[in-house]
């Protein structure tokens, strides 16, 4: 690919742009609200495309490309089944006791809601995903910048981390979101094109559905058995196992990405802020996985004069992760290549940043102020927490590393994300629903969730697919690496939910009186908003949930 | 006190839609017998100056209401 002049002004002037940002924001940061909340001062529209953005890291663009080009409109499903149901979920039911709880972080709703165990149990391991998280996704926009371009992978990994630590350390939680809004901005010019061009290459949606397999266009209708779709899954593990337990461990949970909607300016816009994100979501499926789809379409029956767009790896099968480099490269010209270039590279800054601002609250709140040093002056949090993002980016950075040595750590971090989302949205249903639940109860099934989690996947395995660490014993195969993670969310977050339960029931719960705005029955109800529809939660929900079934309907 | 985020990214998209447009008509560059850098660009210049014309609408009512609450 080659890159010309003004590729390379269009990529700087994006950069010139967010450390501008950080250095125009960097007066307002004058205690640790402002830094590590943004002072709740955001706008539901500015939360709502931050909570999208946070979440659009390079790996989930190139990612969800290449399992297009893989499974088809199959993919929507992480989209339509495993995304804006749990939005729609967090925005209407769950905002309100994070966002009334006045709690900073998650962990510190762990603590109000149950005890201080529960809480250093979630921090320690959320502080370790995403400085962990963001580390491998450094590593790929290096690998994919210097596979493309030819670029120093160092220096790509370093120059970017550099560009996102200086904007965070200036600017904090604020410019993050400030910027991912421009990022997103970015990400939908900068790959819109592709997505055009491939379609109007293939012959339109018709003639792109007569190149590719017929299990490729339609999302439900060969879900019945496992065998008969290219995922290898059946509609029960699909809607349980992503649809439920992964989606809602993600989206209801991590604190990526319910820290942009804490920082909203209200209860209300806080409420709004996953249902504004749902919107611009819904339709994501066509920016990326439609491009997937045509990269394979043009491959398995290329245009008139064209050779196939797929590159094929050692073992002859298609090398997936190429489907949206290998498309920008085809109908780019100068120009729109620096454009998509400074998309991907928006998204992966804008994926940093989330793991970034996410790691140092949790770190200065919930690990250092709790456990290290408590009692200390604003400005001393303050100033651990520019340590906390500098230390975050230094981490990401060894992480990246580690990743070039070992090839099996991608694999690694999907596992350990599978282990511990999974059985965490079993402890938040019921810590928020069932006054009942206790601290024992939270800690006891966390850790026997977590712990179900690893005994599944050492007695389960992947046919004809060689395991990252030594089975106990295989009791039984799954066919994909999808249906095996599915499953293994589900057994973690039942398990996780069953002893939860049962701990509690043997165990003092918590007075009512300690439980006010932090349990349903026990917060105030938000009140009857006499705004418009569009300003009304439940009714934002109705329209999202209704539209997001009528794409799962058009594209059965 | 907060930036108006429509300025910043009315600015990025129009300079942006601008460097793609001029990059078009000068290179004439064609995929799918479309001059995408043409088109694209300016699409991106219409959004950019949209988005700066809502932040300037804004910020007038802003001040028009702040001036009828000091009177």
């Amino acid at each position: 690919m080659h890159v010309a002049p003004v590729d390379i002004l269009l990529i700087v002037i994006y950069c010139a742009f967010v450390l501008a940002i950080g250095f125009r924001l960097r007066r307002q940061m004058v205690g640790s609200s402002e830094f590590f909340m943004a002072g709740r001062s955001m706008p539901a529209w500015v939360a709502g495309v931050a909570f999208l953005s946070a979440n659009l890291g390079a790996q989930e663009m190139i990612g969800m490309a290449a399992s297009g080009a893989k499974y088809g409109i199959l993919t929507s499903h992480f989209y339509w089944v495993g995304a804006i149901p749990a939005m729609a979920f967090v925005g209407v039911f769950m905002m309100p006791f994070y966002y009334g709880s006045r709690a900073r972080s998650v962990p510190e709703y762990l603590k109000l809601r149950f005890d201080e165990k529960t809480r250093g149990f979630n921090a320690l391991t959320f502080a370790g995903m995403t400085v962990f998280s963001s580390g491998i996704s450094m590593y790929a926009m290096g690998a994919l910048l210097a596979l493309l371009l030819g670029w120093n992978i160092h220096a790509s990994i370093v120059v970017s981390a550099a560009i996102v630590l200086v904007y965070i350390s200036l600017g904090g939680l604020t410019s993050a979101i400030y910027n991912e809004v421009l990022q997103f901005f970015l990400i939908v010019f900068g790959f819109m094109p592709v997505a055009y061009l491939g379609l109007r290459d293939a012959g339109g949606w018709e003639g792109l559905a007569a190149r590719v397999p017929d299990t490729f266009v339609h999302a439900w209708s060969n879900l019945g058995q496992a065998d008969a779709n290219p995922m290898g899954i059946e509609w029960f593990g699909m809607v349980m196992g992503l649809g439920f337990v992964l989606s809602f461990g993600y989206w209801c949970t991590d604190f990526l990405v319910v820290q942009r909607a804490m920082a909203a300016d209200s209860m209300n816009a806080a409420r709004r802020t996953p249902l504004i994100a749902a919107m611009p979501k819904m339709l994501f499926p066509f920016l990326v996985i439609v491009p997937g789809i045509a990269a394979l379409g043009l491959t398995l029956h290329p245009a008139a004069g064209t050779a196939p767009l797929l590159p094929t790896l050692a073992d002859g099968t298609y090398d997936y992760n190429m489907a949206l480099p290998m498309m920008m490269s085809r109908y780019y010209p100068a120009g729109l290549l620096g454009l998509g270039l400074t998309a991907l590279l928006a998204s992966f800054m804008s994926g940093m940043a989330g793991n970034v601002t996410a790691f140092n609250t949790v770190w200065t709140f919930d690990i250092y102020q709790s456990y290290i040093r408590p009692g200390q002056s604003d400005a001393h949090y303050l100033w651990m927490g520019r340590m906390a993002t500098l230390f975050g980016v230094l981490v990401s950075i060894a992480t990246a590393y580690a990743a070039m040595r070992f090839n099996n750590i991608m694999d690694m971090l999907q596992l350990v994300f599978s282990f511990v989302n999974a059985p965490l949205f079993a402890t938040f249903l019921l810590g928020m629903f069932w006054k009942r639940t206790t601290g024992h109860g939270a800690f006891a099934g966390l850790v026997a969730g977590t712990g179900a989690a690893a005994v599944h996947y050492e007695l389960t395995g992947v046919a004809g697919t060689a395991s990252l660490f030594p089975k106990l014993a295989i009791v039984h195969a799954y066919p994909s690496d999808m249906a095996q993670n599915f499953w293994g969310a589900i057994v973690a977050w039942t398990t996780c939910f069953v002893v939860t339960a049962g701990v509690s029931l043997l165990t003092a719960p918590k007075a009512d009186s300690d439980l006010r705005g932090l349990v349903y029955g026990l917060a105030e109800r938000p009140a009857r908003s006499d705004a418009g529809w569009h300003q009304r939660p439940a009714v934002l929900a109705a329209v999202v949930l209704t539209l997001t079934l009528a794409l799962n309907i058009l594209f059965w | 006190m907060h930036l108006d985020l429509r300025y910043p990214i009315g600015l990025l998209l129009t300079t942006y839609g601008a460097i793609l447009a001029f990059e078009g008509a000068v290179s004439r560059a064609t995929v799918l017998d479309l001059n995408v850098n043409l088109y694209w660009g300016a699409f991106m210049i219409v959004c950019g100056l949209g988005a700066i014309v809502l932040a300037r609408r804004a910020r007038k009512s802003q001040i028009t209401n702040h001036k009828s609450e000091m009177t």
